[in-house]
């Protein structure tokens, strides 16, 4: 017999504190489909996605209708179109983006990723084609997403991938700039990314993975608020300690949601389930935020003195919470600060508590990086990559996963508001530190080697 | 051997279960399943009792007449019949059917029509009408096993409308959410 506080919790979760299933994530291998003729590659793509995704959308709503809890996404993940394409050009390669942009209609769901390359040792004929097919791509496709690891902690730096994506960005923006650079929203540069992320625009699957498989993302960072807000109220002293504990416990609650619901839809379609990733991922919306979670812990805003050891807290206490719920627990679970889609943390920033540098701290304690983070549109290319090559540093340094999603948003300054609309939310504009000069440090090019894994001081 | 069941009703204070059990145990009575609650403030409890030979169902409800005390409190005693084998439940899952609204008459009697009409067994309700328009005061939670047979689709419909006309949130999920969530 369950009990009324047991039942009347769980809706108090879902019906008033945002806790959905972010997103079912179907990762399909593409390998099998590689060659050098683009329509037959297309075709095998094609024909394969629409075969295996053809029963994802209404699973999930099947599922989430079970038992009350929405899943919100419903994405496609697929092997780096890079090495999938290894031998077709770059016009060829945007041809593939609209192959995988039109099955994504077809089955529904909200996105497709998997236009990436891996390149943080070198850049491969196929990685560069698909490198300098991403403005184009972007560009003429709305449900594809990119995304370019440029450093491991095993290979290092490879700055001259990372040039090249600061070039790659800048086109991007420049061909979405009717639309504030909007290209550049679904692009990700990595440092360590991971094969199994189920969230966007990261998300691609694995060389290493099976042939199909199920991840999810779980969100919550609502719950996590309230239940921070509860607590205190009742018991004002509450350590930090025992506020870590409060936040492990919540996010235990949030990982087992996604277990349920992942294994679920993975067992109805007959494909291996692979991971839950718990990332508080925020949206646009009061209450669904990350940024409101420093206010909760007595912080003026995010991006005060002392956000640094509350995110370490709040990252480290949901990564124990989920690591105890689900021995399937990957992708990149942690807490996101994407500046542009938490209401809070954009307010942060038009209140100026929060710039460039800060963001860029916080990101050596929490789950990926400088997250839509809009900057001035006549950033040079040499300033992006710059910036791309510290948020890296910091990536590879701290073997962990580190990632750039930057939006230089064209025609507009440090100061005024960018607007990408629906969930991508909007952000006044960040100023960059000689933001339109040269960068030589960047122009030396060449790898930065791989760090040594001992005397870590 | 003879089976029996007791329900003890009455004003809830200490010392009822040891009253009641104390009797069954002079009487050398097994106890074989006991569920007891509190409503409000009145003690309400079930026993299914293994009786031993010799032992009368009046005799055990006489004993009961003369020991039980305090006297204010209602035992009612029948026979636990040996039923046919019991034809093979219906192949069901568990769901969870939440309700919060402002209370008024009917709501109970309202929701669970839709539930018998179904065929849809409750096997267990809780439900707390402290009055007021406060939906959080006015809380119905069936337990309820689903046959996988039905029209689950219709049930949610009929579920939803009356609860709609009753001004009702309703909240329809699978139980193993809640386990899921709240138990290790």
């Amino acid at each position: 017999m369950l009990t009324d506080r047991e039942i009347i919790s769980t809706l108090e979760m879902l019906e008033n504190e945002n806790l959905d299933v972010r997103t079912v994530t179907l990762g399909i291998n593409l390998l099998d489909c590689a060659g050098s003729s683009i329509s037959h590659v297309k075709d095998k793509i094609y024909s394969k996605i629409a075969q295996l995704a053809q029963n994802l959308v209404p699973e999930c709503d099947r599922i989430g209708q079970k038992y009350g809890i929405p899943v919100v996404n419903k994405r496609i993940a697929v092997s780096p179109i890079a090495v999938v394409g290894a031998a077709l050009s770059s016009s060829q390669q945007v041809e593939i983006s609209k192959a995988l942009n039109a099955v994504a209609q077809e089955v529904n769901v909200d996105f497709i990723g998997g236009f990436s390359a891996l390149v943080q040792k070198g850049i491969a004929r196929g990685d560069r084609a698909l490198i300098e097919a991403i403005p184009h791509a972007l560009a003429a496709t709305e449900r594809v997403c990119a995304s370019v690891n440029v450093a491991t902690t095993r290979a290092g730096i490879n700055m001259d991938a990372v040039l090249l994506m600061g070039q790659t960005i800048k086109k991007t923006a420049g061909l979405t700039a009717d639309k504030d650079g909007i290209g550049c929203a679904k692009l990700c540069v990595f440092a360590n990314i991971p094969q199994d992320i189920p969230f966007m625009a990261g998300a691609y699957l694995g060389i290493g993975e099976a042939d199909a498989v199920i991840n999810l993302g779980v969100s919550g960072p609502g719950v996590v608020k309230k239940a921070i807000d509860r607590a205190l109220e009742s018991k004002p002293d509450m350590d930090l300690g025992q506020i870590s504990e409060l936040i492990k416990k919540t996010a235990y609650k949030v990982t087992r949601v996604g277990e349920l619901i992942g294994r679920e839809v993975a067992d109805n379609l007959k494909i291996p389930f692979g991971v839950v990733d718990l990332s508080l991922a925020p949206t646009p919306h009061v209450g669904d935020s990350v940024g409101e979670i420093f206010q909760s812990l007595g912080l003026l805003s995010i991006g005060v003195p002392g956000t640094t050891a509350a995110l370490a807290l709040l990252n480290d206490a949901v990564k124990k919470g989920g690591a105890f719920a689900s021995s399937r627990v990957g992708g990149l679970s942690g807490a996101f600060i994407p500046v542009s889609e938490d209401l809070n943390i954009s307010e942060a920033v038009r209140n100026g508590y929060i710039g460039l540098d800060k963001l860029e701290a916080i990101t050596s304690v929490c789950s990926v990086g400088l997250d839509m983070v809009a900057i001035p549109g006549d950033t040079s290319e040499d300033s992006i990559s710059a910036i791309i090559a510290d948020e890296m540093a910091i990536g590879v340094i701290n073997n962990k996963t580190t990632a750039t999603r930057l939006i230089p948003v064209p025609g507009k300054a440090a100061g005024e508001n960018a607007v990408f609309g629906g969930l991508l939310g909007q952000s006044t504009i960040l100023p960059v530190n000689n933001g339109q000069g040269q960068n030589h440090f960047i122009r030396h090019g060449g790898l930065i080697p791989a760090p040594i894994q001992s005397l870590t001081n | 051997m003879n089976k029996a069941i007791l329900s003890v009703l009455g004003h809830d204070r200490p010392g009822i279960v040891a009253a009641v059990t104390g009797i069954l145990f002079n009487l050398n009575c097994n106890i074989e399943n006991v569920s007891q609650t509190i409503l409000q403030t009145e003690f309400s409890g079930s026993f299914i009792v293994m009786m031993p030979p010799g032992l009368s169902l009046d005799d055990l409800h006489e004993r009961f007449i003369e020991n039980l005390t305090p006297g204010d409190l209602h035992v009612h005693i029948e026979p636990l019949l040996k039923k046919e084998a019991v034809p093979t439940t219906r192949e069901s899952e568990p769901f969870v059917i939440t309700t919060k609204g402002p209370d008024r008459r009917g709501l109970v009697a309202g929701i669970s029509e839709i539930i018998a009409g179904h065929g849809v067994n409750i096997t267990n309700l809780q439900a707390v009408f402290k009055g007021g328009d406060d939906p959080g005061d006015n809380i119905m939670i069936y337990e309820v096993d689903i046959p996988i047979d039905i029209d689950q689709q219709k049930l949610y419909r009929d579920l939803r409308a009356k609860a709609k006309s009753l001004t009702l949130n309703i909240s329809i999920q699978h139980r193993n959410i809640f386990e899921t969530i709240n138990r290790i």
